[in-house]
């Protein structure tokens, strides 16, 4: 059997501020432009494709995160099996979308790293490298946007109040882990 | 010198608490609340420095961001150090260590003075003038200007402190704590705007929160007691972030500003430590209130920079703010009303004012006959021609000056003083106004140019916006405020103020002298040591536009940005030319308003943040089996592995041998991978790759070479057909995230009709790279179910796989001319199956590879790396690739460029394999190649781009680009170097196993 | 640095974008009927003007979507932002 290695791994505790890398979660990159994909896509994960750009839709058992008019992140809520990576929800969309030509299923699993925040020094860690107005975005449940954080892209999801996932690049996630705890240390 | 110059007690200065500091060498001792300036002439220091052209002796001039001369070093010899520091603005704490700049051996006998006498030849332009002949002297020269340039010494250690940066948005910003902006900040607040409000100083209030006159009343309130109050409600105000010792160093376009957050230069060392020293703050503002005051103007004339010679409001603010006495016999000299104010506090506080000089004829305003009741003696219509003492002033001498104000008459008088206050007027603060792309017009009455047409959301008011007397401000306030804000009313509506107002204005730029301007040094730019009389000569040399004669005379380029003799620089252009003021326009005031340390522009991007990296999956296991990294893109990637004392030679030289004859792996996750998806895929890439892919079987990979519109070689990689309408790319480990751009680019704008989606999985797969002649064997027991043999899995081709339970792709694909596998695995189990692979293939000795010795081994096969060998300006003709290009299909990207009549050229410079006739001779990349040595100038025929000894081989191997190389194999050429000149051969780029046998084996 | 308002996203920083050269410059839909000139034409002349300019741009970090962009050049006032293949709008 082969041994997970999640990039991060750790949890941090902070001044009203805790993060910690949530993994393994299942997520797939689903893009489309159809309105056919949108509704088969609802029915067949029994969620509604969030169409308003900037905002996420949270079923039973995955998320909703708009990216762009024909492009959503879908993720597991729960962790899931880390000996397994044959997931029926990709496949279900892949044989009723990808198959019939009406989208792309994509398994981006490990292309993000999730990193959960949680306190009120959330959006005052951001301040410090990320140019964008969290003014209200802070204060609405369920908004996301992409941007960047010390120059490195980022996915935010604004879950609860003061409760955010950023889903970040495999790759930069443990440059920006000790970016983020860098600087929560001085909040 | 133990003096203390104190008035009574200010409240701004705690005098229970001594603090000592050092000043060039010599300690002394100051209050909390002193800044070094205030805490200096408490002790009766005047002369801080010397000037930067004629070390001049100079003292502290103002109380301000505006200082030009008392700018020192701080902490020196220290990694704390800092040059250029205000003496001003910087406050005092315990440890401080200060020293003047620019003098030796020290600031009371310089040797550089003798640029003082020598002043006559060194004029307006003198370098310039003198130091371009002959041009071959300019090494010898710049040596040595080099030497006297500059003022202060920048640090030679790392910055041991801490910056950060900080965004913040909000709606209103103010800046500038002084009565308007804290008027400003409070309505804006309390009509629900997010406010921000700045201020540069410790505290807020401006100038009018230590306003003593009794002319300047709100509510029958001295306008002080007023201003405290409002300031101590404004803490009850939510919506309101206030921030001190905060600068606005610059304002740009859509109201973005920056400001520099000072957080622990005042405090002593202790309490520094570990803290952040300074933020720089990025503010994003919807409407920007704009409440930066004015700037008091010098006079300018003759000798006027002497220490002792301050402006008047800052001998007020010493006095009334800082409770510091900066003369014993003073003397004013100005041309407008506020001197008198400066003068009654003073003489209110038992300090003597010997005379008030007044260019003004007799003026009546309810002020200056104030200062006539307490008998002050006032000499007007008179200008100082002179004055005297070398290191602190001791006099003047007065002349009366004539009608027209341009010339002097009459007799000298002199009178003593160790203290001259001088007020020019009043220039309103509008640098950050026109920073923000602001245009200026000029007020005649006021002789100050104001606000006029705002370039974004914003409004100036108060002093800035040309407002200086207290019931035009508040009037002001209401009427404006209220509007730029879109509010009913303001709190301030029904106030009752009362003010001197001052009657007669009277305004000469340069004050005449009884002596001709060629025997003056009236100065108008203290910094930088730029006269009256430069400007003039800078005129008569036919310079004409504000900016050349700014530059042929350095006026306003020190760091204080000329901030006090800007406007002098104007009026004597404008008199001496006849242009008039406001056609003459102003130079441009560029950030930053103050200047910043580069660690408060850095911020935290320093150590191992200076730059952001990317880690593979794999990354761990190569730290530990001790990989030196080299940087590619923004990937730190295994460069080799080094085992005890072997050289980077050695290690290479032994990781390609065991490639090749046993098992090599490498880490090639950084290469970029694009999942598209769509039944339009294979068309896309038929339109994107110069080859043929529609019939690509599913299962197969295909090579793929990329042009740019203008047919050179922009990416490289294999895609492979995973199915149908399903492809996976790989580009180059650099061009990952642009090829992704341009093909989204292409889609999105040229062919928005095709069905297809692309995805970047560059770091959701990690990729394992097994070759050599053993790698079947290690796949086998890592994958004991896929079937490996070459009938069922030969090169060029892909299979599913499952390592356990996890999914992965296999592909066979080579870049080492090797037979080799690729493993794509979930990038969370790449460590383990790589792991794996290593114990797979240890009776094989399995070697791991870094990215050298990928280069060698790809080398010997005539590989080539985009970016190594092509650098923009080869095609695939150019890179005897023309079985790459297909001739059938109709169009791709760039293949209208490749015949071009440029393109088809026959000596383009094409790539050719290049051996040594020495074979132990290794070339240098970049090295050029040559036909003919004894030719002058040489021709250069092209150049080496990538060079390696080959242990397969035995011998030296090369690519290199060459002038028609294509027709030239066998040919002898050159390759000079410094001490040597190299011989060598065109061969066939393909030095290793021609016919591809290791490949399929 | 400017606001721009993304078509798809809204108002963002500068820095979530790049630009992308000068808009409603078509590519030909046949390269290889064209003369060097008029290839050239296509491929190389490029307005630099100072004043209203139509340009590409992408909201590079946000939702990578190319739109077009009516830019003064002399003081960067952004007069309009459009999708690809909408009409930019007159002057």
């Amino acid at each position: 059997m082969l041994n997970y290695n999640s990039p991060i791994n750790e949890t941090k505790d902070f001044n009203n501020l805790k993060m910690s890398e949530e993994s393994p979660i299942m997520k797939l990159v689903i893009r489309g432009k159809k309105r056919e994909f949108i509704s088969k896509v609802g029915k067949l994960l029994n969620i509604l494709l969030p169409n308003e750009p900037n905002t996420s839709t949270v079923g039973n058992n995955i998320s909703a995160l708009w990216l762009s008019p024909d492009e959503w992140m879908i993720h597991s809520n729960d962790k899931i099996d880390k000996n397994n990576n044959m997931y029926p929800i990709e496949e279900d969309l892949i044989n009723n979308i990808h198959k019939i030509n009406l989208g792309a299923i994509t398994d981006v699993t490990d292309q993000f790293t999730m990193i959960k925040m949680e306190g009120s020094q959330i959006y005052e860690l951001f301040s410090n490298s990320c140019p964008f107005n969290f003014n209200d975005f802070k204060k609405k449940k369920g908004a996301v946007t992409q941007t960047i954080i010390n120059k490195i892209d980022v996915i935010i999801h604004n879950k609860e109040i003061n409760v955010v996932n950023l889903l970040v690049r495999r790759s930069f996630s443990s440059h920006l882990w000790s970016w983020l705890n860098d600087g929560a240390k001085r909040i | 010198m133990t003096k203390n110059l104190r008035t009574k007690a200010s409240k701004f200065i705690d005098e229970t608490t001594r603090i000592s500091f050092k000043f060039d060498g010599k300690v002394y001792y100051g209050y909390k609340g002193d800044t070094l300036a205030s805490a200096l002439i408490a002790n009766g220091i005047h002369l801080v420095a010397r000037s930067f052209k004629y070390h001049r002796p100079r003292g502290i001039m103002t109380a301000g961001s505006e200082e030009p001369n008392a700018i020192v070093q701080v902490n020196g010899n220290s990694a704390y150090t800092e040059p250029n520091v205000r003496a001003t603005e910087i406050e005092i704490y315990d440890g401080l260590e200060a020293s003047s700049q620019n003098c030796w051996p020290n600031v009371n006998f310089d040797i550089g003075g003798i640029n003082n006498i020598l002043s006559p030849v060194l004029p307006a332009g003198f370098y310039y003038k003198t130091f371009m002949w002959p041009a071959s002297f300019w090494e010898k020269y710049e040596y040595f200007i080099r030497k006297s340039a500059g003022l202060g010494k920048s640090p030679t250690k790392p910055d041991p402190d801490i910056y950060e940066h900080k965004h913040i948005h909000c709606d209103v910003l103010v800046i500038g704590g002084g009565i308007s902006g804290i008027m400003a900040a409070k309505t804006a607040a309390e009509n629900n705007f997010k406010t921000l409000l700045l201020d540069e100083k410790p505290h807020l209030g401006g100038s009018t929160i230590y306003q003593n006159s009794d002319f300047d009343k709100i509510n029958n309130q001295s306008s002080s007691t007023w201003l405290e109050n409002e300031i101590s409600k404004l803490k009850d105000i939510k919506n309101l972030e206030i921030k001190t010792r905060t600068s606005v160093v610059a304002y740009h376009g859509y109201n973005f500003l920056l400001a520099r957050e000072n957080l622990t230069d005042h405090l002593p060392f202790d309490k520094k430590k570990n803290k952040i020293r300074q933020r720089l703050i990025k503010i994003r503002a919807k409407k920007v209130i704009v409440a930066t005051g004015s700037i008091e103007r010098p006079l300018i004339f003759n000798n006027n920079d002497r220490p002792g010679i301050i402006l008047s409001s800052a001998i007020k603010k010493y006095s009334d703010y800082y409770g510091v006495i900066c003369g014993n016999e003073n003397v004013l000299f100005t041309n407008n009303d506020s001197a008198y104010e400066t003068a009654i506090s003073l003489f209110n506080k038992g300090i003597r004012v010997n005379a008030i000089i007044d260019i003004r004829d007799k003026v009546t305003s309810s002020i200056v006959n104030q200062a006539e009741k307490l008998s002050i003696k006032i000499y007007n219509s008179f200008t100082i021609v002179d004055t005297s003492g070398y290191r602190r002033i001791k006099n003047i001498s007065i002349m009366k000056l004539s009608k027209d104000g341009q010339s002097v008459t009459g007799s000298k008088t002199q009178i003593n003083c160790d203290c001259l206050g001088v007020s020019g007027g009043w220039t309103p603060a509008v640098h950050l106004f026109t920073q923000s792309g602001g245009k200026l017009k000029f007020d005649y009455d006021d002789n100050v140019f104001k606000p006029n047409k705002y370039p974004s959301d914003q409004i100036s008011i108060g002093a800035c916006n040309g407002e200086f007397d207290l019931d035009t401000i508040i009037k002001n306030f209401n009427n404006n405020v209220k509007t730029y804000l879109g509010i009913e009313k303001t709190s301030y509506e029904n106030l009752n103020i009362s003010a001197s107002k001052e009657i007669l204005k009277k305004n000469i730029w340069l004050l005449p002298s009884n002596k001709p301007i060629g025997k003056t040094k009236s100065f108008v730019d203290f910094q930088n040591d730029a006269t009256a009389k430069d400007i003039k000569l800078a005129l008569r040399e036919g310079f004409r536009s504000i900016e050349h004669v700014k530059r042929y005379t350095t006026t306003g380029m020190g760091t204080d940005q000329g901030k006090l003799g800007n406007m002098h620089a104007l009026g004597i252009i404008s008199d001496t030319s006849g242009v008039k003021m406001s056609d003459l326009g102003t130079t441009t005031f560029r950030p930053p308003y103050t200047p910043l340390t580069f660690g408060t522009i850095v911020g935290r991007n320093v150590g191992e943040f200076f730059d952001i990296f990317r880690k593979t999956p794999m990354h761990d296991w190569h730290v530990k089996n001790n990989a030196e990294f080299e940087n590619v893109g923004q990937w730190k990637r295994a460069w080799y592995y080094p085992k005890k004392n072997e050289s980077m030679h050695d290690a290479v030289q032994r990781e390609s041998k065991a490639a090749r004859d046993g098992a090599g792996i490498l880490d090639a996750s950084t290469l970029g991978k694009i999942d598209i998806q769509g039944s339009d895929a294979s068309e896309f890439l038929n339109r994107v790759y110069t080859n043929a892919w529609s019939k690509l079987a599913v299962g197969k990979c295909r090579y793929g070479l990329m042009l740019n519109e203008d047919g050179m070689v922009y990416d490289d990689g294999v895609t492979t057909r995973l199915d149908e309408n399903h492809y996976i790319m790989t580009t180059t480990t650099g061009g990952a995230a642009t090829v992704l751009g341009k093909l989204e680019d292409y889609l999105q704008t040229e062919w928005p009709e095709l069905d297809v989606y692309l995805t970047s999985v560059t770091d959701h797969f990690a990729t394992i790279s097994v070759c050599g002649p053993h790698s079947k064997k290690i796949v086998k027991k890592i994958i004991p179910d896929l079937d490996l043999s070459d009938e069922k899995f030969p090169h060029m081709s892909f299979k599913n796989a499952k390592i356990g339970n996890i999914k992965c792709r296999v592909m066979r694909i080579s870049f080492t001319g090797e037979q080799s596998y690729e493993i794509n695995i979930q990038a969370n189990f790449g460590k383990s199956v790589w792991e794996k692979c290593i114990e797979a293939g240890e009776e094989f000795n399995i070697t791991p590879y870094g990215t050298e010795t990928m280069h060698l081994l790809r080398a010997e096969k005539g590989f080539i790396i985009v970016g190594q060998d092509t650098d923009a300006t080869l095609t695939p003709i150019d890179l005897q690739m023309d079985w790459i290009v297909s001739k059938k299909k109709y169009d791709f990207i760039g293949k209208r460029s490749l015949y071009r009549s440029d393109t088809i050229r026959e000596d383009r410079k094409q790539l050719v394999g290049i051996i040594t006739e020495d074979p132990k001779e290794v070339l240098e990349e970049g090295a050029q190649i040559v036909a003919d040595v004894s030719k002058k100038p040489v021709e250069m025929l092209g150049h080496i781009t990538s060079s390696y000894f080959s242990p397969n081989l035995n011998k030296s191997i090369a690519l290199g680009v060459v002038k028609g190389g294509k027709d030239m194999l066998g040919k002898k050429l050159f390759v000079p170097m410094k001490n040597k000149v190299i011989n060598v051969q065109i061969a066939d780029p393909v030095f290793l196993d021609k016919d591809n046998k290791r490949l399929n084996a | 640095m400017f606001i721009i308002n993304c078509p798809y996203c809204g108002e963002r920083e500068q820095s979530e974008f790049k630009a992308g050269g000068e808009a409603h410059i078509v590519r030909p839909k046949q390269p290889t009927e064209l003369s060097d000139d008029e290839w050239a034409e296509y491929l190389f002349m490029r307005k630099n003007i100072k004043g209203v300019q139509f340009e590409r741009w992408v909201h590079i970090h946000g939702c990578r979507k190319w739109f077009n962009m009516v830019r003064d050049t002399s003081n960067d006032q952004i007069h309009a932002v459009y999708k690809m293949g909408e009409k930019p709008p007159v002057k």
